[in-house]
C-alpha cells in the first residue's frame, strides 16, 4: 500500500468547510484516507498552503483544432523550446511551449502549475480519436472533453421533425461513441448558417431553413438532454454572437430562454459586450453577472483576457473569419462534415488597445461582481483569452487590489466608461475563494465527485504552495504536487509523469436510434457507421445521476 | 476444408482518400479478394503476404535480441535519424517520434519529399479547407485544378464529389457544376465535366493570383477591360463559375506529379485563393495526397514537437529543420514503415548508412546496409490502430489478419528500451561524478 502523510499544512478545502485550518492529509493508494500507518512517508508542509489539485473546466488542449493552431504557430514554438524536465519518468519527452504547447509539454506545465484535471471544451465528434490520442500523450492530468453538438445536422433534423426524445437518444449514443464527457454548444445554429454563407448575426429565433429549428430550440433540446440523461455536467454553452458589441442582449436572452434549467455558460467575458450609442463597444458585464447572481441554476466560467499573445481557436468559425478580416493575421478554417466548423487566428491582446483593455476589464468585473464563487469560476478559455500559464497572474489580479489598480492605470481607458472596474471595485478574493474558483467549484460543476476536495475517499490530487505575499509567484510555482497519491512535483521540480485517466460517460440509449443513424451514415456520411465509435476506453465511464423525467 | 471469411468496413490506405467501406475476403490466412476497392486499393491489400523475419547482421534473431541490438546501435550513433515511412499507423508514428526524442535524433517523414511546399505555405498563411464529407454534402461548384483524379484517387469522384448526393446537394451530380482546369500536361482527369479550361503552366501563378483578386473584387479589378491581356480572360471565365457557387470546392493535388511543376508560390496562391473565396461566398480548398497514412505523420509531428515535418532533437528540444531532416548526413538511421516505398532522395541519403529497419518487408529492404531488420505486418491489414484521411479525419484500422507483429508494438518496445538505457547511462554518469 502506497501511503503519504502531508503534515502540518494550512488546508484550504472549501468543499468540506475547511478554511486554512492546520491539519494532516493522509493518502493511501491514490485516495484520501482518514489515517495512515506511522511508517508512512511524511511530507513536511508546515507553513505551506494545501489545496486540492486544480481543475480546469474549459481549455483547449487536445483536439483537431488545437493541432491546427499548433501547426499555424511555428514562430511561437521556435521561441519557446521545452526540454524534457524529467529524470524519472518512463519516457521523458521534450516539446515546444508558446501559447499552444505540444501535448507532453501541456501535461507537464499544467502539473507544474498544480492542475491535475483538464477538460478540452470543443471536440468535433468525428475527430474524437485525435482528441483521445492527444490526451494519451498529455501526461499527469486526468482529461476529458465536451462534444460539439450545437450545429450537428442529424440533431437539427430531429429537432425539425419535433423528435426531441430521439434527439436525447442520439446525444446518448454520440457521447458513448466518442468517449466524450459532456455536451458542448458553440454558437448554436450559427456555425451551420456560416457554412451556408451567412455573415450576419445569429439571433435566438433566426430560423435554419425551418422555423422549428432555431438557436433557441437547439439550446432547449440539448440542455434538456443533459438533464434527462443525468450527465454529470450540464450543457456547456458558448452563446451566439461571440465578440460582437451588443451581444450581452443575446447572452441574457439565452439565459432567459433556458430559465430554470441547469446550464453552464462558458467564457462569459466574450459574451458581455454592450453597444454604445455610436454602435461601438462598452461593458455589459453588470447586467450579465447580476442575472447570473440571481439564478442559481446557472453556472459560468469567465474566459478572462490576459495581455500578451493568444491563439483564438474555436468551432465558432465565423468569428475567426471576422477576426482575420479585422486583424489581417493568418487564418485557418476547417468545415467539418455534418457536425461543426473550426477556425484559428493568432491574436495579441495589447494593454494600449482599447478593445483589449475593455475585454480585460469586463472579465475582472464579472469576477469581482459575482456573488457566488461556486457558480462563477476561473478560465482564460486557454489559449483564446491567454495561456493557462497566466492563471497565477490572474489570481494575483483577483487577490491584490493594489496590483490590480496599478494595472488598470496602464491600460487604454477610452472604452472603460461605464465599467464597474473603473469606478473602483474593492473586492479581493480570499485564499478560500481562490480554492473555490480554481478547483472546488469547477469539480462540483463538472459533477466530479472525487475531485476538487480533500474529503475521505477523494482522489489524492493535492497541490502544496509555499505561502508568498506575491500571489502570482505563489501560484506559479507549487512546492509539491501529488497526483493520485504520487508525488509528481517535488521541491518545485517536475519529477514524475504518470499517465492520467480519461473522464467520459457512456449513457444508455434506445437501440432504435442506431438503425436510423446507420441509414443516415449510408446516405451522407463518409465514415462507415460501424467505424465511427472509438471503442472501449481503458478507464471506466463516470457514473450518471439517477434517471430523470420519463426515462 | 478451408473456411472463407469476409470482413466488412475495412479501411484502405491505397491513397489518401482512405475509403473505409472495403470488404476483404480471407481464406487460409490470406486475402483472396477485396470488394469496393479501386485498382490502387486492390494493389494495396494485395494477397497480404509479407515476410516475417527478424535479423541482426543478416542472421535470424529473436525479437528481444533485435530490439536490444537496435537500441544499442541507435544509441551509439553520433547523428541518428528516425525516418517515418509508409503503411504504419499513427500509434507507430507516435512511438517513432518518441524514439527520436529520446535518442536526440533527427526525425522526418515522407512529407518532406512529397508536399513540403504546401505544408510550409499553410504554416505561414493558414488555409480555408474542409473535410471531404463537407464538400460531398455541400459543394455546388467543384473545381478540379490539374489533378489526375482517375489515376491517383480513383474513388474520389464517386465517394466525395461530384457524384454522391449530399445533405445540401440532394440531386448529387445534377446539383453541382463541375469545372476542370488543365495546367499544361497536368489534366484534370474527371469524366462528365461541365466546363474545362486550359492554363499554360507558365501562367498558372498569374491566373491563381488574378482569381484571388477577382474573388476579393477590389474596384481596380473592375476597371480592367474584359478583353484585357492574359491572364484576365481565362481568370474571369473561371471566376464567373467560382463566384456563382454557394459553396465552392477547389480540389488540387498536394503532392508532386511528374506532369507539372509545383512551386511553393503555387501552393501559397492556392491557399490564398481558398481564403479569398470566402469573401463573397463559401469555399474550401482540398489538397489530395497518396496513401499509407501520410497526413497522420504530420499530425503526430505537430502534436509532439509543434512542427509538422523535419525536426532535429539534437539539443534536447525540437528544432524545426524542414529542408534538412532526412537528406543531411547521418551514421545510423531507424527506418519505420515499408522500406520499399521510401522516396528516392531519402533512399540515396541512406545508401551506405547503418540501418535499423522496422516495418512491412523490412527483411527485403532495398535500402543500403540494414544491420537490424524486424518484419512487421501492414497497418490496416495485419494490425489495428488509427490512420488519418488526407483531410485529417482519423479513421480506425481493422486488421483482417493478425498473424504478424504490429509495428506500433515493436517501436513502443524500442522506445522503452532506449529510454531505460538512457536512464541507466545517466545514473552511471552521475554516480561516477560523485
Amino acid at each position: 500500500m502506497t501511503e503519504l502523510r502531508i503534515a502540518g499544512g494550512r488546508v484550504h478545502d472549501p468543499a468540506n468547510g475547511v478554511d486554512g485550518d492546520v491539519h494532516d492529509i493522509c493518502i493511501a493508494d491514490g485516495r484520501i484516507v482518514d489515517a495512515v500507518s506511522p511508517r508512512a512517508p511524511r511530507l513536511d508542509a508546515r507553513g505551506m498552503v494545501v489545496m486540492p489539485g486544480g481543475v480546469d473546466i474549459h481549455s483547449h488542449v487536445a483536439s483537431g483544432a488545437v493541432n491546427i493552431a499548433r501547426r499555424l504557430l511555428p514562430e511561437h514554438h521556435v521561441g519557446s523550446p521545452a526540454p524534457d524536465l524529467l529524470d524519472d519518468a518512463a519516457i521523458p519527452r521534450s516539446g515546444s511551449g508558446g501559447i499552444v504547447p505540444t501535448t507532453f509539454t501541456t501535461g507537464y506545465r499544467y502539473a507544474g502549475l498544480g492542475y491535475t484535471t483538464v477538460f478540452d471544451a470543443a471536440v468535433a465528434p468525428i475527430m474524437a480519436r485525435s482528441a483521445h490520442a492527444q490526451f494519451d500523450d498529455t501526461p499527469i492530468v486526468d482529461g476529458g472533453f465536451f462534444v460539439l453538438l450545437g450545429n450537428d445536422e442529424y440533431l437539427l433534423r430531429l429537432i425539425d421533425a419535433g423528435e426531441r426524445e430521439r434527439a436525447r437518444e442520439y446525444v446518448a449514443w454520440i457521447l458513448g461513441a466518442t468517449g466524450g464527457y459532456g455536451i458542448k454548444l458553440v454558437n448554436p445554429g450559427g456555425v451551420e448558417l456560416w457554412k451556408r454563407g451567412a455573415r450576419e448575426r445569429t439571433e435566438l429565433d433566426t430560423p435554419l431553413g425551418s422555423s422549428r429549428v432555431t438557436p433557441r430550440t437547439i439550446l432547449e433540446t440539448l440542455t434538456d438532454a443533459a438533464i434527462a440523461l443525468g450527465l454529470p455536467h450540464a450543457a456547456h454553452i458558448h452563446c451566439n454572437n461571440l465578440g460582437v458589441p451588443g451581444n450581452a442582449d443575446t447572452t441574457l436572452g439565452t439565459m432567459r430562454a433556458l430559465d430554470g434549467r441547469r446550464a453552464h455558460f462558458t467564457h462569459l467575458q466574450f459574451h458581455s459586450y454592450a453597444r454604445a450609442p455610436d454602435g461601438g463597444w462598452r461593458s455589459g458585464a453588470r447586467a450579465i453577472i447580476e442575472y447570473v447572481n440571481a439564478h442559481s441554476t446557472i453556472t459560468a466560467d469567465v474566459g478572462q483576457v490576459m495581455f500578451g499573445h493568444a491563439a483564438t481557436l474555436t468551432a465558432d468559425a465565423p468569428v475567426e473569419y471576422l477576426l482575420h478580416r479585422s486583424s489581417g493575421r493568418k487564418w485557418a478554417n476547417l468545415d467539418i462534415e455534418l457536425e461543426t466548423g473550426c477556425g484559428v487566428v493568432p491574436h495579441e491582446y495589447k494593454d494600449r488597445n482599447a478593445v483589449a483593455a475593455l475585454q480585460w476589464a469586463i472579465g475582472l468585473e464579472l469576477f469581482l461582481l459575482a456573488s457566488d464563487p461556486w457558480r462563477v469560476v476561473l478560465s482564460t478559455d486557454h489559449p483564446n483569452g491567454g495561456s493557462f500559464m497566466s492563471y497565477p497572474a490572474l489570481i494575483r489580479l483577483l487577490m491584490d487590489r493594489g496590483y490590480r489598480d496599478d494595472q488598470l492605470k496602464r491600460v487604454e481607458p477610452r472604452l472603460l466608461a461605464g465599467s464597474a472596474l473603473s469606478d473602483g471595485l474593492e473586492r479581493e478574493y480570499t485564499m478560500s475563494e481562490i480554492a473555490i474558483v480554481t478547483r472546488a467549484a469547477p469539480a462540483r460543476i463538472l459533477g466530479l465527485r472525487d475531485k476538487g476536495h480533500l474529503g475521505i475517499g477523494a482522489d489524492a490530487d493535492v497541490t502544496i504552495y509555499a505561502a508568498n505575499a506575491d500571489r502570482a509567484t505563489m501560484f506559479s510555482t507549487p512546492r509539491y504536487v501529488v497526483k493520485r497519491g504520487e508525488l509528481v512535483v517535488e521541491e518545485g521540480e517536475l519529477r514524475r509523469a504518470p499517465t492520467g485517466r480519461r473522464l467520459h460517460v457512456r449513457p444508455a440509449f434506445d437501440a432504435r436510434i442506431t438503425r436510423d443513424l446507420a441509414g443516415y451514415f449510408d446516405r451522407f456520411g463518409t465514415v462507415r457507421f460501424a467505424n465511427y465509435p472509438i471503442g472501449d476506453l481503458r478507464d471506466a465511464p463516470a457514473p450518471l445521476a439517477a434517471p430523470a423525467g420519463d426515462r | 476444408m478451408t473456411s472463407t471469411t469476409a470482413i466488412d468496413d475495412v479501411t484502405c490506405l491505397g491513397c489518401g482518400c482512405a475509403c473505409d467501406d472495403v470488404r476483404v475476403v480471407v481464406e487460409a490466412g490470406r486475402i483472396v479478394g477485396v470488394q469496393n476497392a479501386c485498382a490502387l486499393g486492390a494493389g494495396w491489400f494485395g494477397d497480404s503476404e509479407v515476410p516475417s523475419r527478424i535479423t541482426v547482421d543478416g542472421c535470424d534473431a529473436t525479437l528481444d535480441d533485435a530490439i536490444a541490438a537496435a537500441s544499442t546501435r541507435l544509441r551509439a550513433a553520433a547523428r541518428p535519424l528516425v525516418y517515418l515511412g509508409l503503411s504504419i499507423s499513427c500509434e507507430a508514428q507516435r512511438a517513432g517520434v518518441a524514439v527520436a526524442d529520446i535518442l536526440r535524433a533527427r526525425v522526418d517523414s515522407v512529407t518532406s519529399a512529397t508536399t513540403l511546399p504546401l505544408v510550409l505555405a499553410a504554416q505561414e498563411r493558414g488555409f480555408a479547407s474542409s473535410t471531404l464529407g463537407e464538400i460531398r454534402n455541400r459543394a455546388d461548384v467543384v473545381v478540379f485544378w490539374g489533378v489526375d483524379v482517375e489515376r491517383r484517387y480513383p474513388r474520389f469522384a464517386s465517394r466525395y464529389v461530384p457524384e454522391p448526393i449530399g445533405t445540401h446537394v440532394p440531386d448529387g451530380r445534377r446539383g453541382r457544376r463541375v469545372i476542370a482546369i488543365d495546367v499544361g500536361a497536368a489534366q484534370s482527369t474527371v469524366a462528365d465535366v461541365d466546363h474545362r479550361f486550359t492554363v499554360p503552366p507558365a501562367a498558372e501563378l498569374a491566373v491563381l493570383t488574378a482569381l484571388q483578386a477577382l474573388a476579393r473584387e477590389s474596384s481596380s479589378i473592375r476597371a480592367i477591360p474584359p478583353d484585357g491581356d492574359a491572364p484576365w480572360p481565362v481568370a474571369r471565365a473561371i471566376a464567373a463559375h467560382l463566384l456563382s457557387g454557394r459553396y465552392v470546392a477547389l480540389v488540387f493535388d498536394a503532392e508532386p506529379d511528374e506532369r507539372a511543376v509545383r512551386s511553393p508560390q503555387r501552393f501559397d496562391a492556392i491557399l490564398a485563393l481558398s481564403q479569398a473565396l470566402n469573401e463573397r461566398t463559401r469555399g474550401a480548398a482540398v489538397g489530395l495526397r497518396a496513401g499509407g497514412n501520410r497526413s497522420g505523420a504530420d499530425s503526430v509531428f505537430t502534436a509532439h514537437t509543434g512542427f509538422p515535418v523535419g525536426v532535429d532533437f539534437e539539443r534536447g528540444i525540437p528544432r524545426f529543420d524542414p529542408y534538412g531532416g532526412s537528406t543531411r548526413a547521418t551514421d545510423v538511421a531507424l527506418v519505420i514503415g515499408d522500406a520499399s516505398l521510401i522516396p528516392r532522395p531519402v533512399a540515396d541519403t541512406l545508401a551506405g548508412v547503418q540501418l535499423v529497419v522496422i516495418g512491412p518487408r523490412a527483411s527485403e529492404s532495398p535500402l543500403g546496409s540494414a544491420t537490424v531488420t524486424i518484419d512487421t505486418g501492414v497497418a490496416g491489414i495485419h494490425s489495428a490502430g488509427t490512420a488519418f484521411r488526407v483531410d485529417d479525419v482519423p479513421l480506425s484500422l481493422r486488421a483482417p489478419l493478425r498473424d504478424r507483429l504490429s509495428a506500433a508494438d515493436v517501436i513502443s518496445s524500442l522506445a522503452r528500451h532506449v529510454a531505460m538505457a538512457r536512464r541507466q547511462t545517466s545514473r552511471t554518469e552521475r554516480a561516477s561524478a560523485r
